[in-house]
């Protein structure tokens, strides 16, 4: 009976008002679960194309070589287990065309016999050969290089064998240095380009007839025989987990930003909802009066809410398939990787209940305030009143938004500053609101109507007395405009950071031995430029931290907590040292002191310079004593101070400088940049460095700007796509609002015209009353967008703070347009209507 | 002072048409206070309309002194309506944002009234709500609010004050005050009332009673 009266007839008789309310129901959905939907997708088919991703059952690599004792360890240990094996090194390196004489930084997959065990790597439809060199399209791109031509790698000349057509071990790539190419590992070791100290990835590949279960135990064994936290032990499941890593952290962002606009339509829910249970309360009352109590009562509205949000989800589906395979394509290219043609539903499942529980909790104090109406009283007064609702019963509310910014996040440091922030917007927007109400009040002339003249004297005085309902749309309007604004101005920073100026190095060299610095550097003379930023790059790792054995961290693959996988890869990660006595121009001290001049005699340990973020992700403070490995060698020091480094100077910097006179003669190679006023000069250079030093590998800053520049503007329309969405459903809680404020005000504005104003008198009252609420929301919502975007470009791109003037005018313009637009199309009817309406007979 | 000619208006409600007023012809002089009977739906309302320039009428003529209502453009007939109508609904109709004395205040404004705030304060004393003046419509009971609606229509003295059942709403002794306070400030000021009502009582008090009947005078 309950769910016939609350829900059916409910449904029927304001059949609009829930049809709005499914509406916004479905927008607020539709961005959370689309990206739940397309993560979950895109997860699934690493997952099950795990094997492929990793070309074997089961890989140990390493930043470094391994050392001949590791490779005796490793092999004893399979000796007594059935496998075949085989070793691919990744490295970097400059690749010469013979015929152009150009030359370029390429990946280059050194791969050995019976690679891959799984996945295939294709070139005409043929798979990889045991001697095939195959180059990667996008090198054919560049370079117009066909199967046939000669180039140069190292000393050596190698002919093309082929163009690969697909390559299974490629996961998403949101971004890669240089074009790949594949090479028998033979002919790079003889080539001579593999020296000590390269850079690259070493691993060792395994085909083993072994179950999942059995792989994990292994993987575990071969941890705890290879303790350097530098060498990790991969199955499938993390090689899935890795590929997806960029992916999941757009996705994270995505998510928050669906989340606000799911936190919009649910502001909207909650004040149509309020209005709707006022217009019922007469309604609730008979119910009451014939014998419902107040629970089921209670119980019905919970039915029909519910109701309405599982028929919306049912919506959502009808609509999302369609449209799902339409824009498949589309999507595919904006985040670089193939979506399945497939619909899985696992996240949408997990999803759903969180979701559902959020925006029951919403209506949780207007249910509690329709618990405290003396529901027998409703039918003798002439106006109806809800029952009061206190703060505190939000707190549900807040407390769930938390949770769910949280799990979306994966992150409670991400998750905890979104909902901080959004509650200094909520309170802040409060206060202004507030703040300007009461100032009308003290501005306002008490003896006559006039404020400037009558139209703007009368608009002050709605202002004033506007009530929380216009605060709401106000904060509505804030939030989704903050969110706007916060992606212009990171999306502005960011295209500042990744824009080449002249303190950005023009070109970036690493890979220099020792004994070819000077010749390298003379060579550059002759050329008529200088290298600068020449730096010692010395391999190490962390040995023991304050006299505790510093061991591996495992790494989490279960995507529930971004900044413990962060920590753990920082901990894992062998660490690139230098020494020298004075900062970088990118450098500056943030704690401690600069090193001192000089070494007492004595002195058997260094001092140590610590990146400020390292130094948080591993624990290390001030004054803390550190034994590093390097080569074998133990290495002590004390830190002495705290760095902070712009990374996006991209200039040489590391996170561990030492003293000079401690590392000085560990095997190390050298980082050198060409300056910007050397610009000019980089393609003759670098084609006579490549030919003189065929294992120097150069960066090309111009090029590597250009695909960070790609990359980002990538993420950025993705999340930058949520973002309208959820302003459009800001826009449309806006549209009910006013429309609701406007039918309010249907008699005064009738009384006004029948007491004198003409309809542009009238029009200009609402114009300027809700434009001034407008220009104060986009004023305030532009700037705490920006404010954000601020802090977050100081504290994560160490950017400086900028305002984009001309860009942010049009973007209020643009915003202020589209308020008025809304707030002319809600009332120009209403406002046309006739005075006579007022009259009794109608 | 004001006179309807053949005056003839007609509704549509979906394919049906409802001739509610059929021929009026009707003499208001200055002065004079005139009593608007009818059942609901005769076409009172309609009529009430017509006079105060809100509604035009499909046929006839409606004059004020030499003025002919219907052939003025909208922008003349609201300026006409602010400075010589002066309407009281039923339901009170006070602007909600406005408090008490600025409802009254809202018709001297429109009319640039320098006197503007004495000539308010001294109407609602004279309906007797000082001490309620600076309350809102929502803080005022029915009878207050009445009270304001009329101190509201005489505050730019309308040569005619049309009243549409001000007591309709109000309790009777809440309703005679209103319209003993009505018929008094009417006198006091000379202004030519059109009173619509149901009550014969009430309608006796007018000069004059006219008796509308399915859109004719009987």
């Amino acid at each position: 009976m309950i769910f016939k009266l609350f829900v059916l007839k409910e449904f029927k008789k304001s059949s609009y008002f829930f049809l709005g309310l499914g509406f916004l129901l479905v927008l607020g959905l539709s961005g959370l679960l689309s990206i739940s939907f397309l993560t979950e997708n895109i997860q699934n088919n690493l997952r099950s194309n795990a094997r492929q991703l990793l070309t074997s059952d089961l890989a140990i690599t390493a930043r470094r070589d391994f050392f001949p004792e590791e490779r005796k360890l490793i092999t004893d240990f399979f000796k007594t287990k059935e496998h075949k094996t085989y070793q691919v090194v990744d490295i970097y390196s400059m690749v010469t065309n013979v015929t152009t004489s150009e030359s370029r930084l390429v990946e280059i997959r050194c791969y050995e016999d019976h690679f891959p065990f799984y996945g295939q790597i294709t070139s005409k439809g043929s798979l990889l050969n045991q001697n095939d060199f195959l180059i990667s399209k996008e090198l054919v791109n560049l370079w117009e290089v066909q199967t046939g031509d000669w180039l140069k790698i190292g000393d050596s000349q190698f002919k093309v064998s082929g163009i690969i057509d697909s390559d299974s071990s490629i996961g998403i790539r949101g971004f890669s240095l240089a074009p790949r190419i594949y090479l028998p590992l033979v002919k790079i070791i003889q080539s001579g380009l593999l020296r000590p100290g390269s850079t690259g990835q070493f691993s060792i590949h395994f085909k083993l007839n072994e179950s999942e279960e059995e792989l994990v135990k292994i993987r575990q064994e071969l941890l705890k025989l290879l303790p350097d936290p530098a060498i990790k032990v991969m199955t499938s499941k993390e090689s899935s987990n890795q590929a997806g890593r960029v992916f999941d952290y757009i996705t994270d962002f995505m998510s928050l930003s669906a989340l606000v606009g799911f936190l919009l339509a649910l502001v909207g829910i909650f004040y149509f909802y309020q209005s709707y249970l006022l217009t019922r309360l007469k309604d609730f009352s008979l119910f009451y009066l014939h014998g419902l109590n107040k629970s089921q009562i209670l119980f019905g509205i919970f039915l029909q809410f519910s109701s309405l949000f599982f028929f919306s989800l049912f919506i959502f589906f009808l609509i999302f398939n369609p449209f799902y395979f339409y824009l498949r394509d589309w999507l595919s290219t904006i985040i670089g990787f193939a979506l399945p043609p497939g619909l899985n539903y696992r996240n949408f499942l997990i999803n759903i209940p969180m979701l559902y529980a959020l925006s029951l909790s919403i209506l949780l104090p207007l249910l509690k305030g329709l618990l405290r109406t003396p529901l027998g009283l409703q039918l003798k007064l002439s106006k109806q009143a809800l029952g009061y609702f206190h703060p505190l019963d939000f707190l549900p509310f807040v407390a769930l938004l938390w949770i769910v910014a949280w799990q979306l996040s994966h992150s409670l440091k991400i998750g905890s500053l979104f909902l901080f922030s959004l509650l200094i917007i909520f309170f802040l927007s409060l206060i202004l609101i507030k703040s300007f109400q009461k100032m009308a009040i003290y501005v306002r002339p008490s003896r006559t109507l006039c404020f400037i003249n009558l139209n703007i004297g009368l608009s002050l005085r709605n202002f004033i007395q506007s009530g929380h309902k216009l605060n709401l749309s106000f904060i509505a309007l804030v939030l989704g405009i903050s969110l706007i604004s916060l992606i212009f101005q990171l999306n502005f920073l960011i295209k500042k950071e990744f824009t080449l100026t002249d303190n950005k190095p023009s070109l970036f060299l690493f890979d220099i031995q020792e004994d070819q610095l000077s010749d390298l550097k003379k060579l550059g003379r002759e050329k008529g430029l200088e290298l600068s930023g020449v730096t010692p790059l010395v391999r190490g790792r962390i040995e023991k931290l304050n006299g505790f054995k510093f061991s591996r961290t495992e790494e989490k693959w279960d995507n529930s907590n971004r900044e413990e996988e962060i920590e753990a890869r920082t901990k894992n990660r062998g660490i690139n040292l230098t020494y020298r006595q004075s900062l970088s121009p990118s450098e500056k001290i943030i704690a401690g002191t600069p090193f001192p001049e000089t070494v007492p005699e004595g002195q058997n340990f260094s001092y140590l310079s610590i990146e400020e973020r390292f130094a948080k992700r591993m624990g290390i403070k001030l004054g803390d004593k550190i034994i590093f490995d390097i080569g074998g060698v133990e290495i002590e020091g004390i830190v002495r101070n705290l760095r902070e480094v712009k990374w996006t100077s991209f200039y040489p910097n590391f996170f561990v400088n030492l003293q000079p006179g401690f590392i000085d003669d560990a095997p190390k190679t050298y980082l050198a940049v060409l300056d910007r006023s050397f610009s000019h000069k980089k393609i003759d250079f670098q084609k006579a460095s490549v030919n003189k030093f065929p294992n120097i590998s150069f960066i090309d800053m111009e090029q590597l700007i250009q695909k960070l520049s790609e990359l980002f503007e990538k993420s950025r329309r993705a999340v930058e796509l949520i973002s309208w969405l959820s302003l459009f459903i800001g826009f449309v809680i806006l549209f009910g609002l006013c429309q609701d404020q406007i039918f309010r005000r249907t008699y005064d504005m009738a009384l006004l015209k029948s007491l004198g104003f003409g309809y542009f008198s009238v029009l200009s009252q609402i114009m300027i009353e809700f434009g001034f609420v407008f220009f104060m929301a986009t004023g305030l919502g532009i700037f705490l967008g920006w404010f954000l975007g601020a802090i977050i470009g100081l504290e994560v791109f160490k950017i400086n703070l900028a305002f984009d003037f001309s860009h942010y005018v049009v973007l209020f313009l643009f915003l202020i347009f589209l308020c008025l637009a809304t707030i002319f199309l809600v009332s120009w009817k209403t406002i046309a209507k006739n005075p006579r309406e007022l009259l009794s007979d109608n | 002072m004001m006179k309807l000619k053949d005056i003839k208006k007609t509704f549509k409600t979906g394919s049906q048409s409802i001739e509610v007023l059929k021929g009026i012809n009707l003499d208001i002089r200055e002065g004079e206070t005139i009593a608007l009977l009818g059942r609901s739906g005769s076409g009172k309302s309609t009529l009430l309309s017509i006079l105060g320039g809100l509604d035009n009428p499909d046929f006839g003529e409606v004059w004020f002194n030499d003025l002919c209502l219907n052939q003025l453009r909208d922008q003349e007939l609201v300026k006409f309506r602010s400075k010589n109508i002066g309407i009281i609904f039923q339901q009170f109709h006070l602007v909600s944002t406005l408090t008490a004395i600025e409802n009254v205040l809202l018709p001297l404004s429109l009319a640039k009234n320098t006197n503007a705030f004495e000539i308010a304060t001294k109407l609602i004393s004279d309906v007797g709500l000082t001490d309620r003046s600076a309350h809102l419509p929502s803080q005022l009971s029915g009878g207050e609010s009445q009270r304001v609606a009329i101190a509201r229509a005489l505050a730019v003295n309308p040569k005619l004050l049309l009243a549409d059942e001000p007591s309709g709403n109000l309790d009777e002794e809440t309703g005679e005050k209103v319209m003993d306070l009505l018929f008094g400030m009417v006198k006091q000021l000379k202004t030519t009332l059109v009173l619509v009502t149901h009550d014969k009582e009430i309608a006796r008090r007018c000069d004059r009673i006219i008796n509308l009947e399915h859109g004719s005078i009987k």
